[in-house]
């Protein structure tokens, strides 16, 4: 998948909010397939899944959008049955972590099912979790679990960071991906103003990993939310001291495009890894793992990361600011790689990335 | 008087039909049995390499109620299902290939015998993880409701299972949404080797009302002819869409998984089963048995030679049909 316009049929963009073109593709996903529904606490309700969903149950009906009860395991062991016989289902957790109580359905059923099976089933369908963050989400309502699904085979795993992303991956996703898909969006996002394509994409766009911002000192490779982080970041460090850091956005985790990973890393020799979770045996060491296999070599020195601090999430926004990497870090952790430690160059001053959002006014 | 003739004559032929339906669920029922005999007296040899959790005893539930659904109504159980593969009408040959761990298996012998599955005739994924089905038949029945097709899931678990939140889960779901699913709980009164009154604090009729689901328990788990019937009542108030629970008490003769009895751990004894053994058909209908055993045996031999001859599945197949 790329973001920039060059691959498309149209150079016209707009801009749409990152739930707006949530909105799109549900609407578009009921349009174009009947056979697709969607369910979730809350899907038909005036909130819509933050905007996402709004105003579909009434134009679809409620064949089509369909408030649950609260059984997460019960509504996804659902979405299975409905699936093996021909429905798209797409099902929602207001929070990722509330998909916890869906795992045995995910991790012990969908997952399995074409391979246990011998691939004389399958269950194509889309699952959605919202990452929560800020204002005291605290320890469960802030979980960021790709780690955790993208582990199990059988499962593809993505993180849109765009608007764009959303636009080229779930029309996709619903028409024609054969096996369950988990779509970890990140609720930060879900406000925000990006400028997307006009045109639909010419062809197929890969469930993979791009290049969204070039550069040639130092590669960044993030996800979702830290995607924009290390594009601030990188805009800093252009301004302030003419770095060019190369972002690279994983984009999709459980299927990255390890050679466009590897062959930027190969190219700067220089690796930060932003991801939205813990580091623990999570992306960081995933990418770390890629790097071990192919050329340890290619390294100029050890990579830096960034993610969670090794903790639940503290509700108290003096920890909570302190919980999250900063652009404050994002910045050093790339200066750092580049110029070591005694960079001597200004950091920014802003240490909460929340606040950072709210003042920001789109688009990217 | 051409009347009473006339009542005569449907009467005899529906003895006979009866007769006739009879003699079709009996041979299904010792085809299983004899199936899983076959499989007891197999174990030893290492053909089959993976655990198998036998049915035997329990074979009149799966034949009353697969008898009583039509082709394309839907069936998703446990693994304990070797009973509704063959009663659902699986292929005798891919099956005894899948047990073998073979390439002509069903599912090319990455599913084994926890897994089985016949999609062509109605049995979907049976799952090892107690009660991890019984939402899938709710949301095959939902999307049936959607189609406004007259179709049917049913979702087959144990007594175990319905201590499981997804069970209580489903039902509340399938009542809200009223839609077409037959849950049938196979009570055999045993989790592996616990007791139900260890287990179990509401009882299971009585649960399934507060849900305003209707329901009804057969005691006679070893009458094929009555779960038919009771399945078949059971039915009508499905297809309307209102789904059911349909309890059926019956009695799993050896150990939880394996081959052997268990009688000998001490923790039940022979003669909590010797009540069912009483009854069942199998072991009462001698005559029967030898004028059918003989035909079957040549099936499952021919089905044994197949999964002898079919290969086991190669490294190309270790990474194949994982998305």
């Amino acid at each position: 998948m790329n973001v920039s316009t060059k691959e498309r049929p149209s150079t016209q963009t707009r801009v749409l909010s990152y739930a707006g073109a949530l909105l799109e593709t549900m609407d578009a996903a009921l349009a174009d397939h009947p056979n697709t529904f969607i369910m979730g606490q809350g899907v038909d309700d005036f909130k819509g899944i933050f905007g996402s969903t709004t105003g579909l149950a009434q134009k679809y009906g409620a064949e089509h959008v369909f408030d649950v009860p609260l059984m997460e395991e019960g509504m996804t062991g659902v979405a299975i049955g409905a699936a093996l016989v021909g429905d798209y289902p797409i099902t929602t957790h207001i929070r990722a972590d509330f998909s916890f109580l869906a795992m045995n359905q995910i991790v012990n059923l969908a997952s399995k099912y074409r391979y246990m099976f011998g691939g004389i089933m399958s269950c194509p369908m889309l699952i959605r979790l919202v990452v929560g963050r800020s204002w005291g989400q605290g320890a469960q309502h802030s979980q960021s679990p790709q780690a955790t699904f993208a582990h199990y085979p059988g499962l593809t795993v993505v993180m849109p960071s765009t608007s764009q992303a959303i636009l080229d991956m779930y029309p996709q996703i619903i028409a024609r991906h054969p096996g369950p898909v988990v779509s970890i969006e990140h609720r930060l996002l879900y406000n925000l103003d990006f400028s997307v394509s006009a045109g639909a994409p010419s062809k197929p766009i890969p469930l993979t990993s791009y290049v969204a911002r070039e550069g040639r000192d130092v590669t960044v490779v993030a996800t979702s939310v830290m995607v924009l982080e290390a594009l601030r970041a990188a805009q800093y460090v252009a301004e302030k001291a003419g770095i060019e850091v190369e972002v690279i956005d994983l984009n999709s985790i459980s299927h990255p495009d390890w050679d466009l990973v590897i062959g930027s890393i190969r190219k700067t020799g220089r690796l930060v890894i932003a991801d939205t979770s813990w580091l623990e045996y999570g992306v960081a060491g995933e990418v770390c793992r890629q790097v071990m296999l192919r050329d340890p070599a290619m390294l100029r020195q050890a990579p830096a990361m960034l993610g969670m601090a090794a903790a639940p999430c503290p509700t108290a926004k003096s920890l909570e600011d302190i919980y999250y990497p900063s652009q404050h870090e994002t910045v050093e952790a790339i200066l750092t790689q580049v110029r070591g430690s005694g960079h001597g160059i200004d950091l920014p001053v802003e240490r909460s990335m929340t606040e950072g959002y709210k003042r920001f006014r789109g688009p990217f | 008087m051409a009347a009473g003739v006339a009542d005569f004559q449907a009467g005899e032929r529906s003895l006979m039909d009866s007769d006739e339906r009879y003699r079709r669920l009996f041979r299904t029922a010792l085809m299983i049995r004899l199936v899983e005999e076959r499989i007891i007296e197999l174990y030893p040899s290492d053909r089959i390499q993976s655990p198998v959790h036998l049915s035997i005893g329990q074979e009149a539930v799966a034949v009353g109620v697969c008898d009583a659904l039509n082709a394309d109504d839907l069936v998703f159980a446990t693994y304990r299902s070797h009973g509704f593969y063959i009663a659902k009408g699986g292929s005798l040959d891919k099956m005894f290939a899948e047990l073998y761990g073979r390439i002509g298996g069903v599912s090319k012998g990455k599913a084994g015998s926890m897994h089985l599955s016949a999609p062509e005739v109605g049995l979907m994924g049976s799952s090892a993880v107690v009660a991890s089905s019984i939402p899938h038949a709710v949301g095959a029945a939902l999307s049936f409701k959607r189609r406004g097709s007259s179709r049917v899931a049913v979702a087959v678990f144990g007594d175990g299972a319905t201590e499981e939140g997804v069970y209580h889960e489903s039902l509340n779901f399938a009542a809200l949404m009223k839609v077409p699913v037959l849950f049938l709980c196979e009570d055999n009164g045993l989790a592996v080797h616990s007791f139900k009154n260890a287990r179990q604090s509401y009882n299971l009729l009585e649960h399934a009302k507060t849900f305003g689901i209707e329901c009804r328990r057969v005691d006679e788990g070893w009458d094929m002819m009555a779960i038919r019937q009771a399945t078949l009542d059971a039915l009508s108030v499905v297809r309307a869409g209102r789904p059911f629970v349909l309890e059926i008490a019956t009695g799993r003769y050896k150990e939880h998984v394996g081959v052997g009895d268990d009688f000998h751990f001490g923790y039940r004894s022979a003669s909590d089963i010797d009540s069912w053994k009483a009854k069942d058909p199998l072991l009462l209908d001698a005559k029967l048995v030898a004028e059918l055993k003989p035909e079957i045996d040549r099936e499952i031999a021919a089905a044994a030679e197949f999964a002898e001859n079919s290969a086991f599945p190669g490294r190309d197949e270790l990474l194949t049909d994982i998305i």
